[in-house]
């Protein structure tokens, strides 16, 4: 019934965080590859809407679409350096680039964020594309969220290689790798430190718990005769959901599934549902190209801004210690939309 | 967890003050063996900022997460902060639904967790199976531990010991008063409110109760209620100007106020052969 929900969980630490990859390569931080070197991205598209300052890249996930037959498409997901920025909505961006048959093309669509906030904020709801849950105390505000990333498409022809790079290292240790790559050519970008995703999926969806043994069975039975012992019988229970002081019910269920697996970095679903912290959640609109909707295809998840934490230096110009998001989805064009613009012809 | 069970077994000795009877620390002490590999015991992640700030260390003591009202989200926060906290599962019954293909039963859990000395959470949890209840039940314990205030009944010698003041606390019909008592009169309540008075670190105290006492439940839940409102009631103590000091958060941000090492983060500089 419910899609597959693939995880992405750490793989290895890049050992330079400039070190440049092929476009099939999921990873999170580092330098974004394009797979074409000109891509002809305007550089406004690369730039913060809030101060103007160059984005890095969060997130590069090869997703390809194969009821579609699709194979050449990656989305970035990139933000703002700056530790001011980092909290609001409008710093987010993300791209989809989108391999064309027949010709070069450059294009521009848009892809949203869906954003929703935290359970005890308040704050009025704009038009956001960026759908982050948030710690209230911390963000007060509702975020305009206008962050909408801008989707480049772009023909390249470029014959499609294996697709995942399967490692399966702990993203705490750092690793030396053999073969040094070459670095991006661009020193001007900020990088946030990188490390590679391998791919797993999810079990049960999280529902299901290891079966208990037979020895617990035994256990559990003694426990119950034992306390049907006492004078004291306790009547007129029923069944109760889930009641913390500090947490809902929802975000119970969305801490359930991260303890299901504690490093997951990011989930990639498509077209299937994503796991919510709060139950706000806010419409993520229609495709700006081509006006169908958004369909949400994957989630960034808190232990991702965990790791980028650690892995900063504690210098107080570090954006992602100052990130105080739960999770941030991430919806796409449903029909993966492609339109051709042919900018320098005369016809 | 099989440390877990051990610990509470040999604790049930000091820790009692006339606590338990040896059939249900049994109980206990056998329920901790049976965890086994489940998995290995993975390393906390944090995913609020809250946790991220408690595994570094920068936060001691949870009074400072009361202090300031934060919402604890993570049982691991709880954990790592409050050392020395038991756990005790009060009771588990089976809550039963009627379905067209006969009952469904599943199993309702109430545990009780506390240190001993002012901090004391309760968790009740349903699930299929008594194991995944026990542990949700746990774990919602640990969410949910607030602060108990302890005062005096007379003279102010010695450690706090029994209630500041009488207060009262409501759960479905059940009402629960606390009223002070004097130093060695013990908890004078039935048995299943004394365990959480025990746990909240409560030594001398008198109760009275009202309403359907027999839904257990609803008398636990009314306790831990009227324990809540320990540190809600105010008293000429607190009418001292409120000094406001800075939440977690704010005070860490600009701890990382150091002169700044640039925008860019700078890769190794290194030469590098291809």
């Amino acid at each position: 019934m419910a899609e597959e929900v693939h995880l992405g969980l750490p793989g290895p630490w890049a050992a330079d965080y400039r070190e440049k990859a092929d476009h099939y390569t999921t990873k999170i931080g580092g330098v974004p590859d394009w797979p074409t070197g000109d891509m002809g991205i305007k550089p406004e598209t690369l730039q913060c809407s809030l101060c103007g300052t160059k984005l890095c890249l969060v997130a590069q996930v090869h997703a390809p679409v194969a009821k579609l037959i699709i194979e050449e498409r990656v989305i970035y997901v990139l933000v703002c350096p700056k530790p001011e920025c980092g909290p609001k909505p409008k710093s987010w961006k993300v791209l989809r680039v989108q391999k064309c048959r027949n010709a070069m093309q450059t294009e521009g669509s848009g892809d949203e964020l869906g954003q929703s906030n935290g359970p005890s904020s308040s704050t009025s709801l704009l038009e956001e594309q960026n759908d982050k849950n948030k710690i209230p105390e911390i963000n007060d505000d509702d975020f305009d969220l206008d962050a909408l990333a801008e989707a480049l498409e772009q023909a390249a022809t470029l014959a499609s290689n294996s697709k995942k790079k399967n490692k399966s290292k702990h993203a705490n240790a750092p690793v030396k790798r053999p073969v040094l790559k070459e670095q991006a050519c661009d020193l001007s970008i900020p990088v946030l430190p990188c490390f590679y995703i391998y791919y797993d999926k999810e079990l049960y969806g999280g529902k299901g718990t290891v079966g208990s043994s037979s020895s617990e069975l035994v256990m559990d039975k003694e426990i119950m005769n034992t306390t049907n012992d006492e004078e004291e019988k306790w009547e007129g229970e029923k069944y109760e959901y889930d009641k913390a002081i500090g947490a809902d019910r929802t975000f119970l269920k969305f801490k359930k599934q991260l303890d299901a697996y504690p490093q997951q970095c990011f989930r990639y679903s498509y077209g299937g549902k994503p796991l919510l912290a709060t139950t706000k959640l806010q419409d993520p609109g229609t495709c700006r190209l081509c006006g169908s909707p958004r369909r949400y295809e994957l989630q960034l998840m808190s232990p991702l801004s965990y790791f980028l934490h650690e892995a900063g230096d504690g210098s107080s110009n570090y954006a992602p210690s100052s990130w105080t998001w739960l999770t941030v989805i991430i919806y796409t064009c449903s029909k993966v939309c492609l339109i051709l613009q042919f900018p320098d012809t005369e016809v | 967890m099989a440390e877990r069970g051990g610990e509470r077994g040999g604790e049930r000795g000091g820790f009692g003050r006339g606590f338990g009877r040896g059939g249900r620390g049994d109980r206990g002490g056998r329920r901790g063996g049976r965890r086994g590999p489940r998995q290995e015991e993975e390393k906390w992640v944090p995913v609020t900022k809250l946790g991220r700030l408690v595994k570094e260390g920068r936060i001691n003591k949870i009074e400072e997460i009361y202090l300031h009202s934060l919402p604890v989200k993570e049982h691991q926060i709880v954990e790592t902060i409050v050392p020395g906290l038991k756990d005790e599962v009060m009771k588990i019954t089976p809550v039963q639904k009627q379905t067209r293909a006969g009952q469904r039963t599943r199993f309702k859990a109430f545990v009780v967790v506390g240190d001993g000395d002012g901090h004391v959470g309760l968790g009740v949890k349903c699930a299929k199976e008594v194991a995944t209840a026990i542990r949700g039940a746990i774990i919602l314990a640990k969410l949910s531990v607030v602060p108990v205030r302890r005062g005096y009944w007379g003279n102010k010698i010695g450690p706090p010991h029994t209630v500041p003041c009488k207060v009262t606390g409501k759960c479905g019909s059940v009402t629960v008063r606390m009223v002070p008592a004097p130093r060695g009169s013990g908890i004078v309540a039935a048995r299943v409110p004394k365990k959480v008075l025990q746990f909240a670190g409560i030594e001398d105290v008198f109760t009275s109760s009202r309403g359907s006492t027999k839904t257990l439940g609803n008398f636990v839940k009314a306790t831990f209620d009227c324990l809540m409102k320990t540190y809600g009631f105010l008293t000429p103590e607190f009418w001292t100007q409120t000094n406001f000091s800075m939440t977690p958060f704010q005070q860490f941000t600009d701890l990382l106020g150091k002169p700044t090492k640039g925008l860019v983060l700078e890769a190794p500089t290194e030469t590098v052969e291809a």
